[in-house]
């Protein structure tokens, strides 16, 4: 059964429809990179698949749970989805370690020990092991980055979605973010990636999913998607964003 | 027993109240036209003064700043004469009113001139304006609506202030109550009304500030 | 009868200075519980809460400290009650004080920004839970400040009580200054002691302001 399915999934800003009749569904271990112009509704789509955007119409199942319907139990599921967002959102006030430890002790009642244990593990999987004590504001835009996605790391989540987390980052430092998520990969993640870089979704994706005014306008394996585009949206889409 | 507030005995002494609040106003008007002059003086001398002058001003700031207006006041008007410079009361209140509101005016138009970007004025400099041309092209207005409300709003502060120059006896909006009081022993009424009405003045004043504001800075 | 000004003069100022820390501390403690209600109050998501908080600080900066302080002073005689000076003065400054204390925590709630929200809960926080490791840490940094800049007024605002008869430094002074004619020297003196309170306090706001740890 798949891990995420969206079905009719309609959201709407006041009388802007900014999704509309999506379908989307997610297979566990795929890796599915998200493509298409500012405002065509990637973003928040993947906002709904962890609650933080409500939908007013369709289907949002998550791991078995209905995140659209009103009283669902988004607490123990977000700590299994992951989520890592453009602007990285580390707690400024908290080290590295207490930001990672925050959720297992809270959420998921881990004991401190343990969880120190793990955010040790999650920052030595994005190479940052030496960075446990460190602040924010003591780390550069990439490291904060690495550290928000072992933040997610931490809590063993079973899907990690990935909203646009390069685009804010100087170029050179793309890199070494862009390296972590192919090493999770690897390791067989499930991912749901809203991306800029085409180069890495055409190399990691399984499939890639090009969303045009509010719909799943095309989708299909990364190779097919971007060699022999179908539609004239997408194919404008890549010859403006591929120069 | 109960106690019957008797606000008609302070209604009839309203005369004596306009007078008072008359007083106030352009005890007010001229503390804030005088206090933003020198306060923009003060701060000029801080940003842009030599070491001397940034010093004098600087200290200036701090001493006003750190102690309280009624002690200046005091100061002025009961001190001063024992140095042999005695004078009157609204000459005495108006100058500790003037030079407290200049040092809280200083500090805040210090802070907009030096939250104006470098870049600014390296952009202004590299296309050959001259450093005071720079001041007065890319400086002076954004700093000036940037602080804007911080200025409105310590003038509307300073004129609820000029409330203490009553205590050396100043025939203001608040010494006209202690007369009412003494004449109609209605306190609590008198205060009250007093209180409502330096509140109309402060919300009057809010929106004036508020329409100078969109008037003069606006988009063109 | 005049007697000359003296060293036991500047003593009883500076001992008169603890009345004024007295009434700054009363009216801290009850201004921080006005305070934090106006503050909840005023960034709720409950519109008349909002309009409620919005009122009483609105009220309350619209008037000169002179008049709340007589307002407080005649009126709770009115209603029965016979006060101390003291006791007058801090209900008066701790409606004071709740004030603008609230206005300033209000504004750090607000200002910690909605990114800090969505990503407390996106780790599976509850609304409780990020406001105690999230919001709340942000905002008391934001909010320090501020608060202290603050405590240097209130400091200051004390020596108004001189005018309902309450002896802090300022009354000391006026009465020290009736006894040895001397207005200049003790006005001066009583100045420096309030610098040496305020002066601290204020540099020690900056450089609070300087090293804050907060998301912008």
């Amino acid at each position: 059964m798949s891990l995420v399915e969206l079905r009719q999934v309609v959201k709407r800003y006041g009388t802007h429809t900014v999704l509309d009749q999506v379908d989307l569904s997610v297979e566990p271990g795929e890796i599915v990179a998200i493509i298409g112009r500012s405002g065509s509704g990637k973003s928040t789509m993947l906002r709904c698949i962890n609650g933080l955007e409500r939908v007013q119409a369709g289907e949002v199942v998550v791991d078995g749970v209905a995140v659209h319907q009103p009283g669902a139990d988004l607490r123990s599921l977000r700590a299994r989805v992951g989520f890592v967002f453009q602007s990285y959102n580390l707690f400024p006030h908290l080290t590295a370690e207490k930001n990672i430890t925050l959720g297992p002790r809270i959420v998921q009642g881990v004991d401190p020990a343990r969880a120190t244990e793990l955010a040790r593990q999650a920052l030595r999987r994005v190479g940052l092991e030496e960075k446990l004590q460190s602040y924010a504001d003591e780390l550069s835009g990439g490291q904060q980055q690495r550290v928000a996605i072992a933040r997610c790391l931490a809590m063993s989540p079973k899907i990690m979605l990935f909203d646009e987390i390069t685009s804010a980052l100087d170029p050179e430092l793309v890199g070494e973010v862009l390296k972590v998520l192919e090493d999770m990969a690897r390791d067989g993640m499930t991912m749901l990636v809203v991306t800029h870089e085409m180069n890495f979704a055409r190399r990691v994706a399984d499939r890639v999913v090009f969303m045009h005014q509010g719909k799943v306008w095309e989708q299909g394996p990364a190779e097919q998607i971007f060699a022999e585009p179908r539609t004239d949206a997408l194919r404008q889409f890549l010859s403006s964003v591929l120069h | 027993m109960a106690y019957r507030f008797q606000f008609r005995d302070v209604f009839a002494e309203s005369q004596a109240l306009l007078d008072g609040l008359w007083v106030t106003l352009q005890l007010s008007a001229v503390t804030i036209g005088l206090g933003f002059l020198v306060g923009l003086a003060a701060a000029a001398c801080i940003v842009y003064g030599g070491r001397g002058l940034k010093a004098a001003a600087l200290t200036y700031v701090e001493v006003i700043r750190n102690t309280p207006l009624i002690v200046q006041l005091f100061l002025i008007f009961f001190g001063l004469p024992s140095l042999g410079l005695r004078l009157d009361v609204m000459t005495a209140s108006l100058l500790a009113l003037t030079i407290n509101l200049g040092a809280y005016t200083a500090e805040i138009i210090r802070a907009g001139l030096q939250n104006i970007p470098r870049s600014q004025i390296e952009a202004g400099l590299s296309i050959g304006l001259s450093r005071v041309q720079v001041f007065r092209h890319v400086e002076m207005l954004p700093a000036l609506k940037a602080v804007y409300p911080s200025l409105a709003s310590q003038f509307v502060l300073m004129t609820l202030a000029t409330s203490v120059v009553s205590q050396v006896s100043a025939e203001d909006l608040f010494h006209a109550a202690s007369i009412i009081q003494s004449r109609t022993f209605r306190d609590f009424e008198v205060y009250t009304v007093v209180a409502v009405l330096y509140l109309a003045l402060s919300l009057v004043m809010r929106g004036g500030f508020a329409a100078v504001y969109r008037l003069a800075f606006r988009r063109r | 009868m005049i007697r000359e000004i003296g060293a036991i003069d500047v003593f009883y100022m500076a001992l008169a200075m603890r009345w004024t820390l007295v009434l700054t501390l009363l009216a801290l403690a009850g201004g921080s519980v006005i305070g934090l209600a106006v503050a909840t109050a005023g960034a709720s998501s409950r519109g008349w809460l909002r309009f409620g908080a919005r009122l009483y600080v609105g009220a309350v900066q619209g008037i000169p400290l002179l008049a709340l302080l007589f307002v407080f002073f005649f009126g709770l005689s009115v209603v029965g009650f016979s006060l101390p000076p003291l006791v007058a003065a801090t209900v008066a400054y701790s409606v004071y004080a709740g004030a603008f204390l609230g206005e300033i925590w209000r504004g750090a709630l607000i200002a910690v920004p909605r990114t800090q929200w969505e990503a407390g809960a996106s780790i599976g926080l509850s609304f409780a839970e990020q406001l105690r490791h999230v919001i709340i840490p942000q905002a008391v940094r934001l909010a320090t400040p501020p608060s202290v800049g603050f405590l240097v007024q209130l400091i200051k605002n004390t020596s108004l009580a001189a005018v309902i008869g309450f002896v802090e430094l300022t009354r000391e002074g006026q009465l020290t200054s009736a006894a040895t004619f001397q207005p200049f020297w003790v006005y001066t003196i009583v100045a420096a002691l309030y610098f040496s309170l305020c002066f601290p306090l204020t540099r020690l706001s900056r450089r609070l302001e300087r090293t804050l740890r907060v998301a912008r």
